[in-house]
């Protein structure tokens, strides 16, 4: 694992080290052939005042600036400058009285042509030395030529001129230019570098408040939602809000296991609590066949109930499991519903009328068995949980070539709030007096089957307190 | 003891109740949260088996009102419900025993009887009066180490009035503490159970523990 800011941190310093160095060695490039070639110009400057102080005549060469107390950086002990000359390459001329028996190196120069070179001086300080060929200047005076009439001056031989002087001067000036470049550089770098820290630690810290907030929630805290101060970010928000999202769609889940896991522990638990006890008391009183024989109808009925319970989980998850098939057929809407009624209730909801509102010939083509069990369902549900002489209706419509159907009930205590669960395996809102049939499995159920067979199921109450289950998706025939 | 069993699973409360009743227990049978609130308005219990999840008033809703009102039967909470929170929230709300379905009859009967002898203020299940032992787990009662048969109306009155010692207890208020509302016991009734016990105490040889105050009632000194 890696820290996004040392990361980001460690990446743009680097990088700035990089550029900033690399325009470092420009600049120092640039500026230090700038300031080489100005210090070569002036040696070059006094290399051709030499030269003009050099004149062939009659007598041959003369070198005006060995003069004495001409040229005094040539003859002092102290920081002193060199020459040297030779004819044709090879016949030394003459050179500074400084060298003594020391010679300035020779490096071959084509007539005409300078070069530079850096050298040792004899004074054992760097120096830097010009070599240049050329003609020296024939100096002819007009007095002259009328007394010595006739005395010839002889053709110029080229000479090579060595000219050196020290470099530490230049190498100092290199030396200041580099060092208040890189210093810059390196105190740009600092500041940059803490800059960079700060505020790439500025930048992040939405992120950092982020997973701080996120490591401090747990399945104990599901509750928490991550919040921020101030301007939310556009790159924070989606994550944030996705987040939240998340965490709700947890805590739904969580709160969903936990009520199943009690609703199914109470369906489960009570049937078994009754065939225990009726187990105990049975041999409490085996003398009492009146007692024993009514405990085994009793048996005989939480059997029934649990192996009902236990074929709708089956069902369920045949359902899950993709295993269920739709097997379609033209089914007549409103004598089915009737039959279905009939069959559901079967007596218990005697005081409670079905009400269809079901177009007369409309046929549809769907699975009979599973409709028959969702209407059933959802008849047995109306007849249990809605008041005393309550009217359940059933009605259908064709919408949009599709027919929707609607079972609508008045309910007893029921919230909005409920709906959210009624699908939920075991969920009920509140027994009903007598009721051992239902196992809160029944919208589930129909859910399931629903989908199977392609259908909407969608729940309602409203403000009248009463419950509509609308299916929607059935198929009306096309014969 | 006189119990009332809430509980709307009627197979539950038929095996339940002809259990209990087995074991000298006076039974009245609520279905809902509502029949409870109700027994309890006119009837005093020394407990009442009570279910979580019942019709019309759940069963946390019926120990709030009933603690409310000043109610101090104690309560024994009997219910699917196996979860740490669902037991503190029933204890707290002033129920006196928790027990989870499915359970073991006898531990049902031991607790209920746990909670007579924490109501009557005797601790010990074994009580000895002049030589008469009352053994409320055996349910069975002995002299000088020798047994005394008696009927299960007879065994009720000794073990109620031995519990209560020094306390006098009308005709009235014995058939409401000891026989449940379905059993229509008249006075004469609990006069020729006190009769029939005192002549099986005699048998045995032991003292006559029953008193009679005229006018009053009865009661064991």
């Amino acid at each position: 694992m890696y820290s996004i800011r040392n990361k980001l941190n460690l990446t743009i310093i680097g990088s700035m080290i990089v550029v900033l160095s690399i325009t470092a060695g420009f600049l120092y490039l640039r500026v230090s052939g700038h300031v080489a070639k100005v210090f070569d110009d002036a040696i070059y400057d006094k290399a051709q005042a030499l030269i003009s102080l050099t004149e062939l005549d009659e007598e041959g060469l003369e070198f005006d600036f060995a003069e004495e107390g001409v040229m005094l950086e040539f003859q002092q002990h102290q920081l002193p400058q060199y020459y040297q000359l030779w004819e044709n390459g090879v016949d030394l001329l003459i050179k500074s009285p400084l060298l003594g028996e020391t010679d300035l190196p020779l490096i071959g120069t084509e007539p005409g042509a300078h070069q530079f070179a850096d050298m040792t001086l004899p004074d054992g300080r760097n120096g830097r030395l010009i070599e240049i060929n050329f003609l020296p200047r024939v100096e002819i005076e007009d007095d002259e030529e009328d007394e010595d009439y006739g005395a010839e001056i002889p053709p110029p031989k080229p000479v090579t001129m060595v000219f050196s002087r020290e470099r530490e001067s230049l190498d100092d000036t290199l030396f200041a230019i580099a060092s208040t470049i890189f210093g810059v550089i390196v105190i740009v770098l600092l500041i940059s570098g803490l800059l960079i820290w700060r505020l790439v630690g500025n930048g992040l810290s939405p992120l950092s408040n982020l997973a701080k907030q996120v490591s401090t929630i747990d399945e104990s805290n599901l509750d928490a939602r991550l919040n921020h101060e101030g301007a939310q970010s556009v790159e924070i928000a989606p994550i944030e809000n996705q987040i939240n999202h998340l965490l709700e769609r947890l805590q739904s889940a969580f709160e969903r296991e936990k009520r199943f896991s009690a609703n199914a522990a109470h369906e489960l638990r009570t049937p078994l609590s009754e065939l225990k006890t009726l187990a105990e008391v049975a041999k409490m009183v085996p003398d009492d066949r009146e007692q024993v024989l009514s405990f085994f109808d009793d048996i005989g009925e939480i059997s029934g109930q649990m192996e009902k319970m236990v074929a709708t989980l089956l069902e369920l998850s045949r359902s899950e499991a993709g295993l269920l098939r739709t097997d379609p057929e033209n089914i007549e809407l409103a004598g089915f519903c009737e039959q279905i009624w009939l069959h559901a209730v079967n007596g218990q909801g005697a005081d409670k009328v079905l009400r269809r509102h079901i177009p007369e010939g409309l046929v549809i083509n769907t699975d009979r068995e599973k409709l028959g069990m969702i209407l059933s369902n959802l008849f047995v549900n109306a007849v249990s949980y809605s008041p005393d002489n309550a009217e359940i209706a059933i009605n259908a419509e064709i919408r949009n070539d599709n027919v929707v159907l609607e079972v609508r009930n008045a309910s007893i205590d029921l919230k909005p709030e409920d709906i959210l669960h009624m699908k939920d395996r075991f969920w009920r809102k509140q027994k009903v007096h007598g009721e051992s049939g239902h196992s809160g499995l029944g919208l589930t159920l129909v859910d399931a089957l629903a989908g199977v067979m392609k259908l909407d199921v969608s729940l309602r109450l409203d403000n009248q307190q009463t419950f509509m289950v609308t299916i929607s998706g059935l198929s009306p025939s096309v014969h | 003891m006189k119990l009332l069993l809430v509980e709307d699973s009627e197979r539950l409360q038929r095996s339940l109740s002809t259990g209990l009743k087995k074991h000298g227990f006076a039974v009245d049978q609520a279905f809902d949260g509502e029949e409870a609130l109700a027994y309890t308005a006119v009837n005093q219990y020394d407990a009442i088996v009570l279910d979580l999840m019942l019709p019309k008033i759940d069963g946390l809703t019926v120990l709030s009102k009933l603690r409310n009102e000043g109610k101090d039967c104690h309560v024994l909470i009997l219910s699917a419900n196996d979860q740490t929170e669902d037991r503190v929230r029933g204890l707290d709300l002033g129920a006196d025993d928790y027990l989870v379905k499915p359970f073991a009859f006898n531990e049902l009967v031991s607790r209920l009887q746990a909670l007579n002898r924490r109501r009557s203020g005797v601790k010990s299940p074994v009580i000895e009066i002049e030589g008469i032992k009352v053994d409320s787990v055996a349910r069975q009662v002995s002299f000088d180490d020798q047994p005394v048969t008696l009927t299960p109306h007879e065994y009720q009155l000794l073990e109620f009035l031995a519990r209560r010692r020094g306390r006098v207890f009308s005709h009235d208020q014995l058939i409401d503490q000891l026989y449940d509302a379905g059993s229509y016991v008249t006075r004469n009734a609990v006069e020729a159970h006190i009769s029939a016990l005192r002549k099986r105490l005699n048998s045995a040889g032991a003292p006559n523990l029953v008193i009679t105050r005229r006018g009053f009632g009865y009661l064991i000194e």
